[in-house]
Parts: structure tokens; C-alpha cells; sequence
């Protein structure tokens, strides 16, 4: 087996073509597990996860849980509501505490960019982002290349769009690197105070205000989330407005490909980024990344492990 | 965790030999030079091996602390700082310690001059603040705290206020004819950055501060000057469109002057991409263009001086994320050998000397003595340790970066320090 070059998942930007690939053989490797009656493989069996997270997440946080427990791994759930770091303990701190405690991996999620690096350059374990500031979601970006992948069998080529607040979005951040880097075009819209001020840095991407022509050629569709706290911010007046100009609505998918697929990151805000009858209509494959999304973690988890008793999988 | 270190300076005369000394104009070889203390003490001979001897520096933008929060950085560190990197003075402004009645200025002046400190000698000239305790609800006293010394009035380099309240305090102030220093930043544009808005923060996904944060205050800061003929400066500039701002302000005769501190002439904004907390500096660095602007305004006289911004950051502020650090470098100590270099190539040796020490005096009425100097090798490699700071704090980015020069001594206030 080929192992992975980098010995962290801080994000995908700079992450080469082969790690990604890798991910996503195994990831399907692990799909096909997730079908079987018996769910579980040894691959894990020893090693000990703490799930750091320093913000709510449900879904996510379930995920890498189901992940690990399909591994086999001893897992622990750590959240900032209930730590020393509501007593004030310092980051670094809370990580030495829980290291001491022989742990081998650490998935954390937190509000501050480089949350995850920083933690890897102040301990020994291994460490997987699920989340840091509007950096990047490795994992919910690899998870959405699976499911993009398994609709219309290969990103190279792929028109994909993403639509809603890029800028604060760590999901956009993740794709539209990932996504590139397998060779899928990415087109971002959203509105002007919603999308980066400076692009420089994000030119292998296109940008398109217009959300009909940024639909009108694209394979895949991921709508993200909006976030109340945007319209507390002056950023948008209303979510009636963001629906009514960048929300995914029949009329909106009239205007794009038949066998288009509708992807979300979740939690949706049903009426607002994407209508109900889309949500749940033919084109939606959302519930596919719900279940791709313990599938890709396995394979992250399996892999920056060191691939042991790969035999097993 | 880094241990507070004694000066290792001693009171002597000093015997140089074998360097190029600074005659005013250019840097002239001289076999020896006597620079004499006093009476009744040691005299040292130093062989300089062709370096360079010039006079010490003048800093603007000093921190050290003191009183509130000396279990950071206290005058003692701050003094053995500077006679590590050569300064001879500088102006004191401490945002947690705003000097804002003359009780305060006295106890202050009293304190560092104090027998704890070895009655200091270098010239340390303070800022006072124009409001209590920097806020914006009642006027600092300061027509007393001109009379009591204070070199000018500044901001704390917190966030511009209301308009009317730098109104009134600039109208009050003009009383004392003193000038008023601002690091110009518009609160609400700032909101919550903590970086410079643009590529790498938006690739990041980091909270930017847009140059019209600056631009905006300074124009609100420059209209107020002109129109209450008050003479301002702006403390570590940013970005090139201020520098025009000041141009142009300068063509209408308004008094205004300026510094771009240190690291925004070292460094640009694709540092972020470490997430090094040691890069969170504020106001921010700035892009690779903005950088550039910098120094065409040092080269064509828009910049006054350089600054160096010394602010100490304790080690447990700084081990966290970026965006949950404490943001601010220490500077003193490597300044001079991280920018003499760059300096000269831009602006020559004279310029370079100027910008250092006696544009930054000339600007808070300092006058130098030709006394001090610093024993420096500009091709002289160094690697910067914690070791090289002063006090119990290390934060600079340019810990583990080669510097392309070195100093090999300081002679301050009769105080001979080897390196």
C-alpha cells in the first residue's frame, strides 16, 4: 500500500494529487465496509482519538465518532463547554494534559485559523482538522470529491459550483483547492460581500456574480450554509433577498444541466440556500455525503495512522 | 522559559581601535579613538577590526510596562535592551499605562531615573495621553502635563476615537503647542482583524484590516490639523496611500510627520502563511506592494523615521493560534542589524543614520551625545537566539533568522557593552 506524504490533515491546499487519491480509494474501500452487516474493522484497535472541539458541531463531531468506533479506535469526546478551558487552561495547555494522557490522534475543530497546525508543532500526535475558522473542513471538502466522484465518476473535467458565503466558508476553502487539484473546474458565487476582496491567491478558480451562469454549465451544485449572524453583520439585508437572488429554487435548476447533483454541507436552512423540493428532490445527494463523510474519515484516520493492519480492511 | 538576565555594561572609558567612525558625512578609518567617562574608572581597549562606529540610536515607539505590568517587562529590561541594540533614547508611550496627569508623568520620570534602575541616564521622553486613561470621555490634563515635560500627546496607539472627541482634545491641546501622535485606525473598520486584509488573509480565511482603516483616520486626522492648526504625527504607517495623504497634507502646509516602524519595511503579508503568531503585529503587515511604498517614502523624505515599536508580549500570550495571541515584537535589540543593511542600499549611509537616531530625537526635541555609539559589523552574519532579547520575553519573528549583520558593542551613557 502507498502511504500518504503528509503526516497531518491541516487542509487540502498544497495537498498533492496522489494523497487525495489515496484517501478516496480507501474511502471507497470503506464505503463498501459501511454496507456489510458488521460494520467494524481492526484497523485501529489500540490507538486512542480525543475529539477536541472547541465549537458546537453535531454532525461532524458523529461522524469522525462513528469513524473511529467503525475502526476500532478507543475514542474520547472533548468539548470546550465542559473543559478546563472554560477555567481558563491555555490551548497548549489543554493539549499537553490530554497527550500525557498516551493519546495517538487528535481531531479538533476550532473557531481560530491554524488551530490544527499549531497544535502539531507543540505535540506528538497526530492531527486531523475538522474544522478552523473559515481556514479550512478537509474532511467535509474530501467527502463531498466521494460523493461528486461515485455520481458522475470522476472530478477531471467536472464543472462544479459553489454558491453562498465564501468568505466565511472553510468548506469553499477546502474544495476549491481539493476540487482543483483533482482536476474539477471550480466556479464560486455569492453575493459581493459574501465572496473574497482579494483573489490573488485563488486565481485557479472562476469567479461568476451572475448565479444563472454560474449554474448553467455545472455538473455539481454545493449550496453553504448561511448564517443568521450575516444579516446581524450589515452583510445581507434579508434572508428573503439571499433567497430570492442566490437560493437554490426549481426555477434557478431549470437553468442548469438535467443530471445535475445538488450537494450541501448541512445543517440546511430549508427555504433560504436551497428549497425544500430540492433538498429532497431527484438531483439532492446530500444524505450520500452524510454517509461518504464517515467513509472519508476512516480513510484519514486509517492512513495518517500509518495504514496498520491495512490487511484488515 | 527564558531567565531575566543582568546587563553585562560597565562604567568605563573606552579605547577603539582599528574601526571606520562616522564623521558626520561618511565613515572615516581611524587607528583610535578615546571615549572617555570619567575619573577613577576602567578604561577598555577594543579592537573593532574595521567595523563600523556610529552613533547610537533614537527609538520611537518604546514599551516597557511599567507600572501596571512589570510582571511582563519593566525598565531594567527595557534599559538593558537598549543598550543591546544601541539606543541612547527614545519616546515612551505604554498603552497599558497612560500618562494622563502630571502626577503620573513625575511618578513615571521619577521611577526610571530611580536608584533600582542605576539613575538612568538615557533620554527617555514620554508621550502623554490626551484623554483619561486613553478613553473618550473626559480630556486628559494637558496643558500641566506640557508643563510637567511631556514630549507630545498620543492615542496609546489604540483606535481612533469619535471625531469630536479628537476634536476638542486637538482644540485643547493646541494650548500647549505640543504634537499630537496617532496610529491611525478606524475602529469600526477594523472591526475585528487582526491581519492585513487582502490575498493571504482571504486565502486564509483570517479577519483582514483594510488600508482604509488607516486612510480614513488619517484623513479625519489631517482635516483636523489643518483646520485647528495643530501639528500631528502618524506612528508606524502602513500602506502607501497614507504616505500620499501626508504629501499632499505637507503641499498644504499642514505639520505632519511620520515613521513606518521596522518589521512593515522587513516583512510582508505572505508571512501569515506560517500562522506563526509571531507575525501577528499591529497595526498589520502589509502586502509585498504596500512594503514597497514604504520605502520609496523612506527614500523621497515622506518618512520621518523609523520606529521600532518595542512591545513585549509574555511567552504564554504568545504560544496560542494566531488570532487568540497578543499582538506586538520586540525590537530594540535586533533593529540596526536587520534593517542597516537594506537601509543603505535604498537611502545611503547618511539617510540610514538620520532615520535611526537623529531624525526620531529631532521629532521629540532630543539632542544626542556624541558619546554614544555602537561598535557595529555590517557583514557579519548573526543568528538571532532568545537569548539576545532582554527581560524573560523573546517575541520577535525574527527569532531563528540570520541577520546579515552584527553589533559587537554599545557604548551608552559611559556604559561599555559587549556582545
Amino acid at each position: 500500500m502507498s502511504a500518504l506524504e503528509i503526516k497531518h490533515l491541516f487542509g487540502l491546499r498544497g495537498v498533492s494529487k496522489h494523497d487525495i487519491r489515496l484517501i478516496l480509494d480507501h474511502a471507497k474501500q470503506f464505503r463498501e465496509i459501511l454496507e456489510r452487516p458488521v460494520k467494524k474493522v481492526p484497523s485501529l484497535r489500540g490507538m486512542t482519538v480525543v475529539n477536541l472541539f472547541f465549537e458546537n458541531s453535531t454532525r461532524t463531531r458523529t461522524s469522525f465518532e462513528l469513524a473511529e468506533k467503525r475502526l476500532s479506535a478507543d475514542t474520547v469526546n472533548f468539548t470546550s463547554s465542559n473543559s478546563s478551558v472554560k477555567k481558563g487552561e491555555t490551548l497548549v495547555d489543554t493539549l499537553r494534559n490530554i497527550e500525557a494522557m498516551k493519546i495517538d490522534i487528535v481531531v479538533v475543530r476550532h473557531k481560530g485559523t491554524g488551530v490544527p497546525k499549531f497544535l502539531a508543532d507543540n505535540s506528538n500526535a497526530i492531527i486531523v482538522n475538522a474544522g478552523d475558522g473559515a481556514h479550512e473542513h478537509p474532511t467535509q471538502a474530501l467527502l463531498d470529491m466521494l460523493t461528486v466522484e461515485e455520481k458522475l465518476g470522476t472530478l477531471e473535467g467536472k464543472n462544479v459550483t459553489i454558491i453562498g458565503d465564501i468568505r466565511h466558508s472553510r468548506v469553499a476553502r477546502s474544495n476549491l483547492w481539493g476540487m482543483s487539484t483533482m482536476g474539477a473546474h471550480v466556479t464560486l458565487c455569492g453575493p459581493s460581500t459574501l465572496v473574497p476582496r482579494n483573489t490573488d491567491l485563488m486565481n485557479h478558480v472562476m469567479w461568476e456574480p451572475d448565479v444563472k451562469k454560474a449554474v448553467e454549465n455545472a455538473d455539481a451544485i454545493i449550496a453553504l450554509r448561511l448564517q443568521k449572524e450575516r444579516m446581524d453583520d450589515a452583510l445581507l439585508p434579508s434572508m428573503r433577498e439571499y433567497r430570492n437572488t442566490f437560493g437554490i429554487t426549481q426555477e434557478l435548476l431549470d437553468c442548469a444541466k438535467d443530471k445535475v447533483i445538488i450537494m450541501h454541507p448541512g445543517p440546511i436552512n430549508r427555504g433560504v440556500e436551497l428549497d425544500s423540493d430540492i433538498a429532497d428532490g431527484e438531483h439532492s445527494v446530500i444524505l450520500d455525503q452524510v454517509t461518504n463523510g464517515v467513509a472519508v474519515r476512516m480513510a484519514v484516520l486509517f492512513l495518517l495512522a500509518g495504514g496498520r493492519n491495512n490487511e484488515n480492511a | 522559559m527564558k531567565m531575566r538576565k543582568p546587563c553585562k555594561g560597565r562604567v568605563s572609558n573606552v579605547v577603539l581601535k582599528n574601526a571606520k567612525f562616522w564623521n558626520g558625512t561618511s565613515f572615516e578609518h581611524r587607528r583610535e579613538v578615546c571615549l572617555n567617562a570619567c575619573k577613577n574608572v576602567e578604561t577598555t581597549e577594543f579592537d573593532c577590526k574595521g567595523a563600523l562606529v556610529m552613533p547610537a540610536l533614537f527609538g520611537l515607539g518604546l514599551d516597557f510596562m511599567e507600572p501596571l505590568r512589570d510582571d511582563v517587562y519593566t525598565f531594567f529590561d527595557g534599559f538593558a535592551a537598549m543598550h543591546k541594540g544601541g539606543f541612547y533614547g527614545g519616546l515612551y508611550e505604554s498603552a497599558a499605562n497612560p500618562i494622563d496627569d502630571a502626577d503620573k508623568f513625575t511618578a513615571m520620570v521619577n521611577r526610571f531615573k530611580s536608584e533600582e534602575f542605576g539613575e538612568s541616564e538615557f533620554d527617555i521622553k514620554f508621550l502623554g495621553a490626551y484623554s483619561k486613561g486613553f478613553g473618550t470621555d473626559s480630556l486628559a490634563e494637558m496643558v500641566e502635563l506640557a508643563e510637567a515635560g511631556v514630549a507630545g500627546f498620543g492615542d496609546g496607539n489604540g483606535v481612533i476615537p469619535h471625531s469630536r472627541f479628537i476634536r476638542l482634545a486637538m482644540e485643547y491641546g493646541k494650548m500647549t503647542g505640543k504634537r499630537f501622535f496617532f496610529q491611525p485606525m478606524d475602529k469600526t473598520l477594523r472591526h475585528s482583524g487582526c491581519v492585513h486584509e487582502g490575498a493571504y488573509s482571504d486565502m486564509l480565511g483570517m479577519k483582514g484590516i483594510p488600508r482604509i482603516a488607516e486612510t480614513i483616520a488619517a484623513y479625519t486626522i489631517l482635516e483636523m490639523a489643518r483646520f485647528l492648526q495643530v501639528p500631528v504625527h502618524f506612528k508606524q504607517v502602513t500602506c502607501g496611500e497614507t504616505l500620499e495623504l501626508v504629501r499632499n497634507a505637507r503641499k498644504n502646509n499642514i505639520d505632519v510627520t511620520c515613521d513606518v516602524g521596522l518589521y512593515h519595511l522587513l516583512l510582508d503579508d505572505s508571512c501569515l502563511e506560517t500562522l506563526d503568531s509571531a507575525y501577528h503585529i499591529l497595526p498589520p503587515i502589509r502586502s509585498a506592494a504596500d512594503r514597497e511604498a514604504l520605502w520609496q517614502g523612506v527614500a523621497d523624505g515622506t518618512v520621518d523615521a523609523i520606529s521600532m515599536n518595542h512591545t513585549p508580549v509574555l511567552r504564554q500570550d504568545t504560544v496560542v493560534n494566531f488570532e487568540d495571541s497578543v499582538p506586538g515584537a520586540l525590537s530594540l535589540e535586533v533593529a540596526l542589524p536587520a534593517i542597516w543593511n537594506k537601509l543603505v542600499k535604498r537611502v545611503g549611509e547618511s539617510r540610514a543614520i538620520e532615520l535611526l537616531s537623529t531624525a526620531p530625537a529631532r521629532l521629540v526635541g532630543s539632542v544626542p551625545a556624541t558619546d554614544n555609539v555602537v561598535v557595529f559589523a555590517p557583514d557579519r552574519p548573526h543568528v538571532v537566539v532568545e537569548g539576545d532579547f532582554a527581560g524573560h520575553v523573546c517575541n520577535s519573528p525574527l527569532v531563528g533568522k540570520t541577520l546579515p549583520s552584527s553589533i559587537l558593542a554599545t557604548y551608552i551613557n559611559s556604559v561599555w557593552t559587549e556582545l
